[in-house]
């Protein structure tokens, strides 16, 4: 459903993603590992239309490349940045709101989405009226990943969910996530936490230097690799 | 010094010495006041980049400072036997002293630079919007004081009997300096610490860099010569009311700047030279299409209404202006080592 | 008791006043992080507007109703003309676009119309005086007071009840995160200049039914007004900007009763001593606002 070909970003002189290339099929969750500054956050922005990028990327066949970011949403592409970016002056349910934007007529589907967010995070419910600044980092987590599930997507890029949080938060993060693989939705996963990240996924992808350095099922890499060397970059 | 900027120092001093011979060649009064005035702008742009340039921040006060050093040089040098004409009202001592026209000249930088050393200094802290808005209140307020403060300024009426005194090669002599100035303040320590505040307010500060102390001297000096290039002019048209000092100026003075480049003393120079000479062009435009009568009303507005649409051309193609980030010395290096074979 | 009333409806009617031309300023910037110079101007064509309309015939409400549609036209017309070429350029490019673009308007109606001033159309309303706790009031004082907060309960409303306006609150913080939701940028930016003509409109209305006439530079005032009221308020907070135009009406006004004839003609420049004397003490203003913020 996603394809990606010879996708390049570069900051002024700085080549961030130097030609990567990736595919993911309908229910697929892949997960794109490496070192910091291996291009992973810059190819999920570039996916996005976030990022002015060269390449080609293809949505179930459609050339997306160089669209707008909200053009792209509307293709059914959700994007959970690893800043967050929560709107902190809106409240709870204010950002849930807009996480529908592209869908904003759909009223009762709204809601019922909503009812959804709030079943699968109770604790949102609780601070649905209070503004999204003052929630703790995890909850700031779940209610970012709750705002991109309420456009419905098809395609989800995580990029670092579990990056700052309390362990027992990162436990009920990553339960989330598989519940989500079990509902069949297409899940592009950047992670640190390779050993959790490749447990859960189908597939994997190493970027080194901007580069795709490895690349097979997640099973394989996993005992390929030695996780500490992918993450030293040696 | 590095060999370019040595080149830079002398094509800019050249195009100074050029304005100065042209009009001796031809011979024309017109042509000479033309350079004249164009000198005269030519202190106040560079005068405004030494700050706006190094720091990053848009100032619109420059041409208030311009006033406070017009005004201050008037009142200093009209002859006393004059005062009673021209300003009636003017307090008991000032009444007294007479200087001479340079003296004056230069009371009028001082007074126009203690007034930026008084005033500004709560407002170096602010950076981007807050900074240009506060700068803009601050040449209404200047405005405002110039035109009400009767005693010293005539209030909102011509104050004449100035007497003449800005000559050519003084006001090219006076430019000459003022670039070198700007030149030598842009390598100066401050002047770097400046730059590298500009690109990245954080990072200066992490260099130990106090930022609203290095803004604060760049503005005071910015200031300095602000209020020569007013006191040269007022001793050039030797009769003007506050409004001279006020947004179409202003607009005129940021014109040059930012077409020529506002980073670069370069761009100053070059931004003065065209906008001056273009400005003229339209001028006698408009006063011919006056002359023939072809409008039944007066034609106003047409030479800022062209000026205005040739900033926002340059600022399309060009957000940086002509010389954005080199001066012209190493430019033309550059270019010349380029072409050398290896 | 009597100054006192006299007092307070003289720094709501000025304050109402500015607080719409703070607000108008400040919604662009929110979004864009960018200066408006030209927004002086948006009060000025809505004035020529009225004076064109002048002896038309149409009844008063819908002369100034064109009138503020003019303004909004123009505001939205500013962004393509003024931001949309350079706003992803740089900062004080866009300074220049927006003051050369004041200065061409102001030019075309020294050119076109005349730099004299021009009277306008106003219903009587506006020039009779209400008698209440034993003062006069100008009835226009009143009108202000009640279209200010009026327009000002209503836009809180629109903000915090549409999803248009809540997607404009999201942007104003984080711009790429609402982009990567759905939300069109240029809907937004195009949005935020339009909300910014209306309140020039009706600012228009409001500020030249005091005076009376339109001249080319009568939009500078409330330019400079809206400056320093933003300034003190806190530029990234629409509540400072409201905060700001009710502060800086009361020291205004104020001054007004305390400063002598003479002194009073230095009004601004005494106004303008506490405005920096604010910023000593608080250099971003009253309300901070969100700590992030980025442009497009």
């Amino acid at each position: 459903m996603l394809e990606v070909s010879d996708l390049k970003v570069s900051y002024g002189a700085i080549n961030a993603v130097r030609g990567v290339s990736l595919r993911l099929s309908e229910g697929e969750l892949v997960t794109l590992l490496g070192a910091n500054g291996a291009g992973k956050s810059s190819t999920l922005l570039a996916i996005a239309g976030a990022l002015k990028s060269s390449g080609t990327v293809r949505l179930d066949g459609t050339d997306v490349s160089g669209w707008s970011p909200e053009r792209i949403v509307r293709q059914g592409v959700a994007m959970v940045p690893e800043t967050r970016d929560v709107f902190p002056d809106l409240t709870v349910a204010e950002n849930l709101l807009l996480g529908a934007y592209a869908r904003r007529r759909d009223r009762d589907g709204v809601a019922e989405d909503r009812q959804r967010m709030f079943a699968l995070f109770p604790r949102l419910q609780e601070r649905q009226e209070q503004a999204a600044g003052t929630l703790s980092g995890g909850e700031q987590q779940m209610l970012v990943i709750a705002r991109a599930l309420m456009s419905r997507p098809r395609l989800l890029l995580l990029d670092e969910p579990s990056l700052g949080l309390a362990p027992t938060v990162v436990d009920q993060i990553f339960a989330m996530i598989a519940e989500l693989k079990r509902q069949r939705l297409t899940i592009l996963l950047v992670e640190q936490n390779a050993s959790k990240a490749l447990a859960l996924a189908d597939r994997a992808y190493v970027l080194r230097l901007g580069k795709v350095a490895a690349e097979g099922r997640a099973a394989e890499i996993a005992a390929a690799s030695d996780l500490e060397h992918l993450y030293l970059g040696g | 010094m590095k060999p370019g900027n040595i080149l830079t120092l002398v094509i800019l001093l050249g195009l100074v010495a050029l304005l100065v011979l042209v009009p001796q060649l031809v011979g024309s009064r017109v042509v000479e006041r033309i350079a004249t005035a164009l000198a005269i702008s030519l202190v106040l742009v560079v005068g405004l980049q030494t700050f706006t340039g190094n720091s990053g921040i848009l100032s619109f006060a420059h041409v208030g400072f311009m006033g406070i050093g017009a005004y201050a040089s008037a009142v200093l040098t009209i002859p006393v036997q004059m005062r009673g004409m021209a300003l009636p009202d003017l307090y008991g001592v000032l009444a007294q002293i007479q200087v001479t026209p340079l003296v004056g000249i230069a009371l009028g930088g001082v007074v126009a630079a203690l007034v930026a050393a008084l005033v500004a200094y709560p407002l170096m802290r602010l950076s981007d919007a807050p900074a240009v808005i506060t700068s803009f209140a601050l040449l209404v307020v200047i405005y405002t004081v110039l035109q009400h403060w009767s005693a010293v300024t005539n209030g909102p009426r011509t104050l004449f009997g100035l007497p003449k005194a800005t000559t050519l090669p003084l006001t090219a002599a006076i430019a000459s300096v003022v670039i070198v100035v700007a030149l030598a303040f842009k390598e100066s320590r401050t002047g770097l610490l400046l730059r590298a505040s500009r690109d990245d307010e954080r990072a200066a500060a992490a260099l130990g860099a106090g930022i609203p102390a290095l803004r604060w001297r760049a503005f005071i000096l910015s200031a300095l010569i602000a209020g020569i290039g007013g006191a040269l002019w007022g001793h050039f048209v030797t009769s003007f009311s506050p409004k001279a000092f006020y947004l179409k100026e202003t607009f005129v003075i940021l014109g040059m700047l930012v077409i020529g480049g506002m980073n670069t003393v370069t761009g100053a120079v070059i931004g003065a030279f065209l906008i001056s000479l273009l400005f003229e062009g339209l001028r006698a435009l408009e006063t011919a299409l006056n002359a023939s009568g072809v409008f039944a009303n007066q034609v106003v507005g047409v030479t800022e209404i062209v000026l205005a649409l040739a900033m926002m051309a340059v600022m399309f193609l060009q957000p940086g202006g002509l010389f954005a980030a080199t001066e012209i010395g190493p430019l033309i290096l550059r270019r010349f080592t380029r072409r050398a074979p290896p | 008791m009597q100054t006192l009333l006299q007092f307070t409806i003289d720094v709501l009617s000025l304050g109402g006043a500015y607080a719409l031309m703070a607000l108008g300023l400040v919604i662009v910037y929110g979004i864009l992080k960018l200066v408006n110079f030209a927004y002086g101007e948006l009060i000025m064509v809505a004035g020529y507007g009225l004076f064109l309309m002048n002896g038309s015939g149409l009844p008063w409400l819908v002369m100034a109703a064109v009138a503020v549609l003019i303004a909004v036209v123009t505001g939205v017309l500013t962004e393509y003309a003024a931001f949309r070429p350079v706003r992803a350029k740089s900062v004080t490019a866009v300074l220049i676009t927006s003051f050369a673009f004041s200065t061409i308007l102001q030019n075309a109606a020294l050119l076109f119309i005349s730099p004299r001033p021009r009277n306008v159309p106003l219903p009587d309303l506006f020039s009779q005086t209400v008698a209440f706790g034993g003062i006069l009031i100008p009835a226009r004082n009143l009108i202000t007071i009640v279209a200010s907060i009026g327009l000002l309960l209503l836009f809180a409303f629109l903000m915090k009840r549409t999803v248009l306006g809540i997607a404009m609150r999201a942007a104003a913080t984080q711009f790429r995160m609402a982009r990567m939701l759905g939300v069109p940028a240029n809907l937004i930016i195009s949005t935020a200049f339009a909300i910014s003509g209306f309140f020039a409109g009706v600012v228009s209305l409001l500020w030249i039914g005091r005076i009376g006439s339109v001249t080319p530079g009568v939009g500078l005032e409330p330019l400079l007004v809206a400056f320093i009221a933003t300034v003190i308020g806190g530029m990234r907070s629409l509540q400072g900007a409201v905060l700001g135009g009710f502060l800086l009406a009361f020291i205004n006004t104020a001054l007004n009763y305390l400063l002598t004839q003479d002194l009073l003609q230095f009004r601004d420049a005494f106004t303008f001593t506490l405005v920096i004397l604010i910023l000593l003490w608080r250099p971003e203003g009253l309300i901070r606002g969100p700590a992030t913020g980025q442009r497009t």
